[in-house]
């Protein structure tokens, strides 16, 4: 099992991670940035302790040698054992890839990059979150069948159409699918991803197409970062086939970085000439240019806001969500610390999709709990699915009484 | 002892010298020959241009103002560490020629300049080893001893060996330094010079275990010192 664990991981060895494991000091800045370390004082939590186990694992002689003697002792190599395997499978699995512990190291290096293959590895010997990999799976078979399944969806956003329009009183409002437009939205599963922007491009007089496909990107949480891209790809095809100029992803945390991070490496030329952008850009724009208007003070009471890891420190979006709140909040608070030290909400990294990890990600959330309740916030807002759901079950847990929303759905909700 | 003393102090320097750079050479290319970043994997904020962004991982690298933001006592050891060592750094060059320019520009004499040597030198090896024992002590302490290993004690022991020894020729020697520059040429020339004699025994240890810091330097985690530049230029990519 070692060795073939050890050939997945060394064939995914980038520069980067040949470097961090080298250079790694293990000076220990980023003991104080794992929320996972913070709350459960588990040596594997340890984002360096992390690093360290994986750098002793490439480090096994392979065959014959079996290292021991003075170097052996000095690559600490004889525990390839049951406690390492332990360990790995918490330092590997129960980890956000928040990317906290980059912001504290005084080289930033990237532990959430060497989690990501790690996690690959770990899945092909069957050890992990296998809910999250199916999903994944799902994800790319989905553009395969994508005519049969066409039209069922296309009844469905007919019927929530025709829900917006009663409950708004407006005949012309339209959600169009998989038609030629200026930007294509790609939405979450659940109309809760599509009603508010449904209403904001009407207001926005916004030329727009619904995607036939969603933004979220399962096979990215386990590494798997072939799958990653052919579920990304679908979109790039139907980006190219409606001829759009931009491409705006849901309130949606790891896509979003995918999306403005990666697809220049995954899909180069393919891509070039259109814009990608979180919606949560595209609608701030519309209000800075007064392409949509709000009821200012829509929203009176404490709130405050969530920067999630990857819309924050991941993908440097950190204005266009507070313009938004301040539009329409009485009270904005902010967290301590806030922007890219912002605690992690504890449910990142694919968490939520895996039903085993709840009581888990339920502790990595007490520092997130602890921010909350210091603000007194009555509302908690921000910009990522995963985000939203695991706040919500903290709020329940923790008995916080707090609301949480999507920054757009505040917006929605105090158009004019 | 005296084989070892010869063998320190005309065989192994050339060995050092061509493990070093040649250890270096092995580690960039063991980088090199791996496939380059998967992705933009920049934390935010960084500068927009491609020249801000250079500047700003250097300036971290040289301030470690990321650190101090987030640890400052451990920004303190760290930094005041590093700082030392340049110090100490510049100071030898005088081991190999001297700073003529510098005294002549300052009209300074033989006095002046073994007097200042003493007191700048003494000043940057304290602030070099005090912060090494900082972070020696550290190593046992809280959750950092989860993440000491072998090659920790390793390194900061043989630093504050090499300090020591160093201390030893600073504050109980007086060295002449035309003996050290005869010594350091006659090896560059391979036309041998004798030891040093008033650097007195420490001299041959402290020779002898800047050699061992040489040879491990390329192969260990001091390699962050090319690696960084590298790891903060990509988290800013």
């Amino acid at each position: 099992m070692l060795a073939k664990f050890l050939d997945t991981i060394r064939a995914r060895i980038t520069r980067p991670l040949q470097y961090y494991q080298d250079i790694c000091v293990r000076c220990g800045a980023c003991i104080d940035a794992c929320h996972f370390y913070v709350a459960s004082g588990s040596p594997a939590h340890i984002p360096a302790y992390r690093m360290m186990l994986v750098k002793k694992l490439l480090q096994q002689p392979n065959h014959g040698w079996k290292g021991r003697g003075i170097l052996g002792w000095y690559r600490e190599t004889g525990m390839a054992d049951e406690r390492m395997v332990t360990e790995l499978r918490q330092a590997l699995w129960e980890c956000t890839g928040c990317r906290r512990c980059s912001v504290f190291c005084p080289f930033d290096l990237d532990t959430a990059l060497m989690v990501n293959v790690g996690r690959y590895a770990l899945l092909q010997e069957g050890m992990g979150m296998e809910m999250a990999a199916e999903i994944g799976n799902a994800e790319v078979s989905k553009g395969e069948i994508i005519d049969a399944l066409r039209e069922f969806y296309v009844d469905q956003v007919r019927e929530l159409e025709g829900r917006i329009r009663e409950e708004w009183g407006v005949s012309d409002l339209r959600i169009p699918v998989d038609e030629p437009a200026r930007v294509l939205y790609v939405p979450v599963v659940g109309e809760h991803a599509i009603i508010p922007l449904a209403k904001i491009f009407y207001a926005a007089q916004e030329s727009w197409s619904l995607s036939l496909f969603t933004a979220t990107n399962h096979s990215f949480f386990v590494g798997d970062i072939e799958k990653a891209k052919q579920a990304a790809h679908w979109i790039v095809e139907e980006a190219r086939r409606l001829g759009v100029q931009v491409i705006a992803y849901a309130e949606c945390g790891h896509a979003t970085r995918t999306l403005l991070n990666f697809w220049d490496h995954w899909f180069g030329d393919e891509i070039s000439g259109i814009q990608r952008v979180s919606v949560v850009q595209l609608v701030a724009a519309y209000l800075k240019e007064g392409r949509i208007r709000v009821r200012e003070g829509a929203f009176d009471g404490p709130m405050t806001y969530h920067d999630p890891c990857n819309l924050g420190r991941n993908a440097g979006i950190y204005e266009e969500p507070r313009l938004l709140i301040r539009a329409v909040a009485t009270d904005f608070r902010e967290l301590t610390p806030n922007r890219e030290l912002n605690w992690c909400c504890g449910g990142g990294g694919g968490m939520i999709a895996e039903p085993g990890m709840l009581e888990v990600r339920m502790k990595a959330g007490q520092p997130k709990v602890e921010q909350i309740q210091r603000t007194g916030a009555r509302w908690v807002v921000t910009t990522c699915e995963n985000c939203k759901t695991q706040l919500a079950d903290l709020s329940e847990r923790y008995g916080l009484g707090v609301e949480v929303r999507g920054v757009v759905d505040l917006i929605a909700d105090a158009l004019v | 002892m005296a084989t070892l003393a010869f063998l320190f102090a005309y065989i192994t320097p050339y060995m050092a010298v061509v493990v070093f750079f040649g250890g270096l050479a092995y580690r960039v290319f063991r980088w090199w020959r791996k496939p380059p970043a998967p992705a933009h994997l920049s934390l935010f904020p960084r500068p927009q241009s491609r020249l801000g962004r250079l500047l700003d991982a250097l300036v971290d690298m040289f301030t470690l103002k990321g650190l101090l933001r987030v640890n400052p006592l451990l920004w303190a050891g760290g930094f005041i560490m590093h700082l030392g060592l340049l110090f100490v750094l510049v100071g030898h060059i005088r081991a190999f020629t001297d700073f003529y320019f510098l005294w002549k520009l300052l009209n300074w004499g033989k006095e002046q300049q073994h007097a200042f040597s003493a007191v700048a030198g003494t000043i940057a090896g304290t602030l070099f080893t005090i912060p090494l024992f900082y972070l020696l002590a550290r190593r046992w302490s809280g959750a950092v001893k989860w993440l000491s290993v072998p090659e920790d004690f390793f390194v900061l022991f043989l630093l504050i060996g090499i300090a020591l020894t160093g201390f030893h020729m600073r504050l109980l020697r007086t060295v002449e330094i035309e003996e050290l520059h005869r010594f350091f040429a006659g090896l560059a020339s391979f036309r041998w010079q004798p030891v040093p004699k008033s650097a007195g025994p420490a001299f041959i240890w402290h020779f002898a275990l800047v050699q061992l810091l040489m040879v491990y330097f390329p192969f260990g985690k001091l390699s962050h010192t090319i690696g960084s530049v590298l790891s903060k230029m990509v988290a800013r990519s």
